[in-house]
């Protein structure tokens, strides 16, 4: 694939941003109409794809699973040297990296934030092929989903007006927490702590959801790149919504096992790491969800309803 | 129930931040660890909090928890930032020279008394 301007780290957008990007899916914005190839076709079939339907990238498939990719760079090449017959396994960029459909468009920013690639096949659950992603259609659902939201914005101070996001939201911030920065760590459980205290909410279920806060904003401090951690109270519940940057869970089932953990020996001398932080978590939630990608980043929801207690 | 003064006499502890009316916080139980995700997954209220650590986020882990004190075990000194991070967020801080051990078997002597 040919080399692309690298997209803006996505820890240097702005909260807003990557708020989006954390409640969309990639799925929400990928092109599903997708040309793509099999192995036996040539370079100069590609090269017509390409030319008819204004697109500068084509998927190589074998039974709708990718096997590699012709970019236009590609088909320069093929053209130079006289490679237009040959068939595409020749000449395709193989080891192509996917996107899968369910994952945030955080990741998907991610991707294009550290790799130089200027698109990204995306599959499905299955492994196949569903659709492309390019930096024009995150773009274009930012925009899009900006521009619903423009009128709701009261300032940029991280707070929108209840009718942006529910009509019942009774509380909304958006924090932006930082790698290793444990002096701010606690302060979204704390303010989350007093805002359910204000509104009369019993005490057990203000401490499922202060601890459930506070394990994913040390989460991020401890284990990411850094990221950002949203609080949404309305009447029925309090959702958590943690999204970081990196550098994602390889095996999720091994990371919700209690007693597990990669904390380093500094952390573990902070007093964390033992390996409890998203079982806890998952047990102190009504709802719970978490959803990674190596080299991209994690998201993870949690969800306490108000007046649940126990 | 005991009354946190009664506690902290027993380990012969020291203030490090002690806001007006602390000597009548009931305390129902006791819990130590130096583990924030131990102190995290405890139950129950008006736990009195015993550890080693001298970090902010023991005293942000009792707020989450709702500890109404903090009570750091051999040490006999304490930074001065932390007594500040106890007063910012108004929470009871004091000190005992009394390793961990030590001070549970007080309380723990104390709280079974009738």
């Amino acid at each position: 694939m040919s080399p692309a301007p690298q997209f803006q780290p996505a820890e240097e957008m702005s909260l807003r941003i990557q708020e989006l990007a954390g409640n969309l899916k990639i799925r929400d914005v990928m092109t599903r109409k997708v040309f793509a190839v099999t192995r036996t076709c040539t370079m100069h079939d590609v090269q017509a794809i390409m030319k008819s339907n204004a697109i500068s990238g084509v998927p190589v498939v074998d039974d709708k699973h990718v096997i590699g990719l012709i970019s236009v760079h590609d088909i320069m090449n093929a053209y130079e040297q006289g490679w237009l017959q040959d068939p595409v396994a020749n000449h395709m960029t193989t080891g192509v990296r996917t996107l899968a459909e369910e994952q945030p468009l955080s990741f998907a920013m991610s991707a294009f934030s550290k790799f130089p690639y200027r698109r990204f096949p995306v599959v499905n659950r299955n492994n196949e092929l569903t659709g492309m992603v390019t930096l024009r259609n995150i773009n274009m659902a930012l925009i899009q989903e900006l521009s619903r939201q423009l009128d709701a914005i009261e300032t940029a101070s991280g707070r929108i007006t209840p009718a942006a996001t529910s009509e019942n939201c009774i509380f909304y911030r958006i924090y932006r927490i930082a790698r290793y920065d444990f002096e701010s760590g606690g302060k979204a459980s704390a303010e989350l702590r007093e805002q359910m205290q204000a509104r009369g909410v019993d005490p057990k279920t203000i401490r499922r959801a202060a601890v459930a806060c506070y394990e994913l904003e040390i989460n991020i401090i401890a284990h990411s790149y850094g990221g950002t951690l949203t609080l949404f109270i309305d009447r029925d519940r309090v959702r958590i919504t943690a999204n970081d940057f990196g550098p994602g869970i390889p095996d999720i089932e091994q990371a919700m096992t209690e007693g597990f953990s990669t904390a380093s020996d500094w952390i573990r001398s902070q007093g964390f790491g033992a390996g409890m932080g998203l079982p806890n978590t998952k047990r102190l939630s009504d709802e719970f969800a978490i959803q990674s990608g190596v080299d991209m980043g994690t998201m993870v929801k949690a969800v306490v309803y108000l007046g649940s207690g126990e | 129930m005991r009354k946190l003064e009664s506690l902290i006499e027993a380990m012969a502890a020291k203030p490090v931040h002690a806001p007006s009316g602390w000597e009548s916080y009931e305390i129902k139980g006791v819990f130590a660890s130096d583990l924030i995700s131990d102190i995290l997954i405890t139950d129950g209220e008006n736990v009195l909090l015993l550890t080693s650590l001298l970090s902010d986020q023991v005293l942000r882990a009792a707020a989450v928890i709702g500890a109404p004190a903090v009570v750091l075990v051999n040490r006999k000194h304490i930074p001065v930032a932390l007594g500040k991070a106890a007063a910012k967020q108004g929470i009871p801080l004091f000190h005992t020279q009394l390793p961990k051990f030590e001070s549970c078997v007080r309380l723990g002597c104390l709280m079974e008394s009738v």
